[in-house]
C-alpha cells in the first residue's frame, strides 16, 4: 500500500506527494501526457526529440544539469508511445533546486537553432545505436507499421525515419512544445523523506503562476479490427533466425488487462514457463523464447518471439508456438500455475516498490490512467484473475487472424 | 493562496547535506570461515541474500568453468532436479541471478516474507549441493555459444574484449575471453572440480540484506553452517604479470554504422591513497551528465549519444575506461577529443566552480549508494570485494570530495592520464591508419 495525498492547482497542474522516511534520496517526477502518439505522421520523433531539447536550457536558466548536480542531483527522461518522464533525484534538502529547473522549463524553453541542430545529431546517433548497428535492432521499424495500420502506434518513439528528425525546424518545435507541455497536460509526483504541505507550498511557488495552454487536439484514430494474417521477411546479416509474432490486444485498462499480461507470464516468465521448459528445454528448437505485452495505454500488442537454432526451420518454430498457444485456449490451466504466476507478479510488484523513484513514477503513471490509487488496486485486479479468463483471453487475443508475423532471417546461416 | 515573487534567474538556496550516515552493518563469522553482512532496513517485506566466493574468471584452468559453476547451480542438486527447483522458486516468486566477473563469482536471491523460509530452503540446496547434470550442462553449452555468437556481431563487444587484450596480453587472465568453440570442451568434472576448490567459506561473503528479524537470520545461517565449504589446502591467489603491447588496435565490422571506442589503462587498486583522488578525477573527465567529455563530445559536436568514463574496480589494480559509440566518420577525431580533454586536465587547474559543482555531485552519489536495503548491500559487498571489508574507505572517499585540491587534481593528471600510456580499441566499418588490426 502506496500512500500520497493529491492536489490540484488552479492551472490544471495536479501534485501527488508520497512521504517516505526510510531513503535520504526524494524523487521529483514530471509526467507530461504527450507521447509519440501525439505526433503528426508527417512529424514523427518529436516527443522524443523533446527530451533531448528539454536538457539545452530554459528561459531563465541557462544550463539545466548543472545546478542540479552543483546540489547533488541526478536527472533524466524517457519518452514512449503514450507519455514523457522527467525525472530527478537529489537529496531532500535541495528539493528545491528541482522544482525551480522544471518550473522553468515548463514556462519556456530557451529555443536556439545551434542547440536544435546538435540535438538532432545526438538523436541520430542514438536511431544508430539502438536500431541499426545491434543485430535485431531494426525489428520495431518493420513489427510496428506491420501489425497497425492507422494508430500512432505505427511508428516507433524515436521517430519513423531519420528525415523527419533532420528536417525539424525551430518552428515546428515550438508549436509542439506550447501545445503539449502545460501545467494543465502535467502530473507532478514527489516522494521521499517530504512533508506534503511544503511540497504543496512549493509547488505553488514555482508552477502556480505559469499559465494553463490550450492543447493540441487529442483525438486518435482506432486502429480497426485485423481480419487476416499478415507476414514479412526481413533477410540481415545476423547469426541465427529470428521470429516474432504480435497480436493485437487490449487496452491499459480494460478490465481483461491483468488476464492478458497472466497470459504472457504462463508462457514466458521464469525458468519454469511453458515455453522456456518445452521448447527451450525439452525439444531444444529456440536458444531464447520470451512472451510480453507492450503494455501501451491504448490497445497493444502482445508478442511471442524466439531465436531459433539452425537445426530449426521456421515453420518447425511455428508449429511448436502455435501448439502452446492452442493449448491455453482449450484447456484450462491449473490452480496451481495460475497461483504461481499471480505470486510471481505479487513479488515483482513488492521489489519495485523498494525505491523511491520507481514508486513516483509509478503513482504519476495510474494518475494519467485516471488515479494514482488504481496502484494500490492493482494485485487485486491481477489476483482476481481465473482459469476461465485466461482462456478466453488467450482465445480472443492468439488469434491467427489477429497475427502479424515477421521472419528475421539470417543471410549467413539462416535455412527453412 | 499564498502569492510569490520569485527572481526565476537564481538558484533557491543551496542546503548542505546534513550528514551522511554510513550504515554499518552487523557482522557475523561463522565457523566454517564464512563473513556475513546483515544490514536490516527498508520499507516492503523483502529479502535478498547474495553469496560471494573468490571464483571469477581469473582462477579457471579453462575457459568458461568459473561462469558454469557459479550459472548452473540451480540446475539440479542432488535432491531436486532442474525442473523442481525453477517451479518452487518460481511458484514462491522468488528469483536468483548469477553473476560473475574476472574476480568473483556471486548468486544473489530475492524473495517476498510469506515464502521466506521455504524458498530460502531452496536456495541453500542449491548452494550447497549442487550436481552439475551432463544433459543441463549440454544445454548450457548450446544456448551460450549461440548467444556468444551474437555478442560478437557487436561493435561494442569487439572493442571491450580487444581493449582488454591489448592492455594485459591474450595469455593473461584479464585479457582473454571465450570463444565460440570453447563451449565445445566444457566438462562436468571441470565444473564440480572448479566448485569444489574455489566456492568455499574463508573464500566468501554473505550479505543479508532487507526486512529480516533474528529468527530469519538464524534460518540463513544454518543453510550455510556445513562443513562442505571448508577449505582443505591453501589457494593461491596471485595474478601473472603483465604486458601491454599494443596501444592502437582496430577490429573491422563490415557495414557497422557507428565505431565502438574504448580508451583507457590501467591504474592503481582501489586501497592506494590515490584511488580516492582519481575517482574524482574520473567524475570530472566523463563520470557524470556534465562531465568534460559529454559537454565536448555530445553536447557541442553531437559525434554521439553518450559518452563516459569509468574505473573499474579489480581485485588487484583498477582500469580506467572510457567507452563510447560514434557515428564512423567521427572516430579519430573522438580519440583526439578524448586525449584533449586528458592533457587539458594534467595543464590547467579545474576551477573553484567546477570542482564545487562535482564536490555536490559526488555527494549526492554517495547518498544513493545507500538509498534503501539493496543499495547499501550492494555499496557493502563492493568492499568486500576490492577493499576486503575496510569500511573505512567510505570515510575517506567523502572526506576527499570534500578537500581535494585542484593542484591536487593537476598532480594526478599528471601523473595517470599520460596520453602515451592510453591503449585505444576502435572496431567499426572504417580501417584507421597506424591501428593495428
Amino acid at each position: 500500500m502506496i500512500d500520497f495525498v493529491k492536489y490540484k492547482l488552479d492551472n490544471g497542474l495536479v501534485l501527488i506527494v508520497h512521504t517516505d522516511f526510510s531513503t535520504p534520496i526524494a524523487a521529483f517526477n514530471l509526467l507530461y501526457i504527450v507521447g509519440s502518439k501525439n505526433e503528426d505522421p508527417e512529424r514523427t520523433g518529436f516527443a522524443h526529440l523533446f527530451e533531448h531539447l528539454m536538457f539545452g536550457g530554459s528561459a531563465n536558466i541557462p544550463v539545466f544539469d548543472e545546478p542540479l548536480e552543483r546540489v547533488g542531483g541526478e536527472n533524466n527522461a524517457f519518452t514512449s508511445n503514450d507519455l514523457t518522464n522527467y525525472y530527478i533525484t537529489v537529496p531532500a534538502e535541495n528539493i528545491e533546486t528541482a522544482f525551480w529547473l522544471e518550473s522553468d522549463r515548463m514556462l519556456s524553453l530557451a529555443f536556439s537553432q545551434k542547440s536544435l541542430d546538435i540535438q538532432k545529431s545526438v538523436v541520430l546517433e542514438e536511431f544508430n545505436q539502438r536500431y541499426l548497428n545491434q543485430p535485431y535492432g531494426d525489428i520495431w521499424l518493420y513489427l510496428r507499421p506491420l501489425a497497425y495500420k492507422v494508430h500512432p502506434y505505427r511508428w516507433p518513439t524515436i521517430g519513423q525515419s531519420p528525415e523527419h528528425i533532420s528536417r525539424a525546424t525551430l518552428a515546428d518545435v515550438k508549436n509542439f512544445f506550447f501545445s503539449h507541455y502545460a501545467p494543465n497536460n502535467a502530473i507532478l509526483c514527489v516522494a521521499g523523506p517530504v512533508d506534503p504541505n511544503e511540497i504543496l507550498e512549493l509547488t505553488h511557488k514555482w508552477f502556480g503562476s505559469i499559465e494553463p495552454r490550450k492543447l493540441a487536439n487529442k483525438s486518435i484514430p482506432r486502429e480497426p479490427e485485423q481480419t487476416e494474417p499478415r507476414f514479412h521477411t526481413l533477410e540481415r546479416e545476423v547469426p541465427f533466425n529470428a521470429i516474432y509474432k504480435a497480436y493485437h490486444m487490449c487496452n491499459r485498462m480494460h478490465p481483461d488487462y491483468p488476464a492478458v499480461d497472466l497470459l504472457s507470464d504462463l508462457l514466458s516468465n521464469g525458468r519454469s514457463s511453458r515455453l522456456y521448459q518445452r521448447l527451450v528445454k525439452e525439444k531444444q528448437l529456440f536458444s531464447s523464447v520470451n512472451a510480453y505485452i507492450t503494455g501501451d495505454v491504448d490497445e497493444g500488442l502482445f508478442i511471442l518471439t524466439g531465436q531459433l537454432y539452425n537445426s530449426t526451420t521456421f515453420e518447425e518454430a511455428e508449429e511448436a508456438l502455435s501448439r502452446e498457444v492452442e493449448e491455453l485456449k482449450n484447456t484450462l490451466v491449473d490452480a496451481n500455475e495460475l497461483e504461481k504466476v499471480k505470486n510471481k507478479f505479487e513479488a515483482n510488484f513488492l521489489f519495485e516498490q523498494e525505491n523511491v523513484l520507481n514508486n513516483a513514477m509509478n503513482l504519476a503513471y495510474y494518475e494519467m490512467l485516471g488515479d494514482a490509487n488504481l496502484l494500490n488496486n492493482e494485485l487485486q485486479r491481477y489476483s482476481s484473475v481465473t482459469n476461465e479468463d485466461i482462456r478466453r483471453v488467450a482465445a480472443s487475443t492468439l488469434d491467427v487472424k489477429n497475427s502479424s508475423t515477421l521472419y528475421y532471417k539470417s543471410k549467413i546461416n539462416g535455412k527453412g | 493562496m499564498t502569492s510569490h515573487n520569485i527572481d526565476r534567474t537564481v538558484q533557491p538556496q543551496r542546503v548542505a547535506v546534513s550528514s551522511i550516515k554510513i550504515p554499518t552493518p552487523d557482522i557475523i563469522d561463522l565457523d566454517n570461515g564464512f563473513k556475513v553482512l546483515v544490514i536490516n532496513a527498508g520499507s516492503q517485506d523483502l529479502a535478498r541474500v547474495e553469496v560471494i566466493f573468490r571464483a571469477g574468471t581469473r582462477y579457471q584452468p579453462k575457459s568458461l568453468v568459473a561462469n558454469a559453476a557459479i550459472s548452473l547451480l540451480s540446475e539440479g542438486t542432488t535432491s531436486r532436479t532442474s525442473q523442481q527447483i525453477a517451479e518452487e522458486l518460481d511458484f514462491y516468486g522468488s528469483f536468483l541471478e548469477p553473476s560473475f566477473s574476472r574476480d568473483f563469482a556471486s548468486v544473489t536471491f530475492y524473495t517476498i516474507g510469506k515464502h521466506f523460509y521455504r524458498s530460502l530452503d531452496v536456495f541453500a540446496d542449491i548452494i550447497t549441493n549442487p550436481t552439475y547434470p551432463q544433459h543441463e550442462l549440454e544445454l548450457f553449452c548450446k544456448k551460450g555459444k549461440q548467444s556468444l555468437l551474437v555478442d560478437l556481431e557487436k561493435v561494442s563487444t569487439l572493442s571491450r574484449q580487444r581493449f582488454f587484450t591489448a592492455l594485459f596480453g591474450s595469455n593473461h587472465p584479464y585479457g582473454s575471453f571465450a570463444i565460440p568453440n570453447d563451449y565445445d570442451g566444457l566438462t562436468k568434472t571441470d565444473i564440480s572440480q572448479f566448485r569444489n576448490r574455489y566456492h568455499k567459506a574463508s573464500n566468501g561473503l554473505i550479505v543479508i540484506a532487507g526486512k529480516v528479524d533474528a529468527k530469519q537470520v538464524d534460518f540463513i545461517l544454518k543453510g550455510f553452517t556445513n562443513p562442505i565449504f571448508e577449505q582443505c589446502g591453501e589457494i593461491e591467489l596471485g595474478l601473472p604479470s603483465f604486458n601491454t603491447t599494443d596501444y592502437r588496435v582496430f577490429s573491422y565490422k563490415k557495414d557497422a554504422v557507428q565505431a565502438a571506442l574504448r580508451i583507457g589503462r590501467v591504474l592503481p587498486k582501489r586501497n592506494h591513497p590515490d584511488m580516492p583522488g582519481l575517482v574524482v578525477l574520473n567524475t570530472i573527465l566523463g563520470g557524470y551528465f556534465g562531465s568534460r567529455l559529454m559537454r565536448n563530445i555530445r553536447e557541442e559536436k553531437g559525434y554521439t549519444y553518450g559518452i563516459s568514463s569509468f574505473i573499474i574496480p579489480m581485485a588487484e589494480l583498477s582500469v580506467l575506461v572510457v567507452s563510447t559509440e560514434v557515428g564512423s566518420a567521427f572516430a579519430e577525431n573522438t580519440v583526439d577529443e578524448v586525449f584533449k580533454e586528458m592533457l587539458k586536465l594534467q595543464s590547467e587547474p579545474v576551477s573553484n566552480d567546477e570542482l564545487e559543482l562535482v564536490r555536490g555531485y559526488m555527494t549526492g552519489q554517495i547518498l544513493r549508494t545507500f538509498d534503501g536495503p539493496f543499495a547499501i548491500a550492494d555499496s557493502l559487498a563492493s568492499l568486500f570485494q576490492f577493499n576486503n571489508l575496510d569500511f573505512g574507505y567510505i570515510d575517506n572517499l567523502i572526506r576527499t570530495i570534500n578537500e581535494i585540491t585542484p593542484s591536487q587534481l593537476l598532480e594526478l593528471a599528471k601523473k595517470y592520464l599520460d596520453v602515451e600510456s592510453m591503449v585505444v580499441s576502435i572496431a567499426g566499418s572504417q580501417k584507421i591508419k597506424g591501428y593495428k588490426e
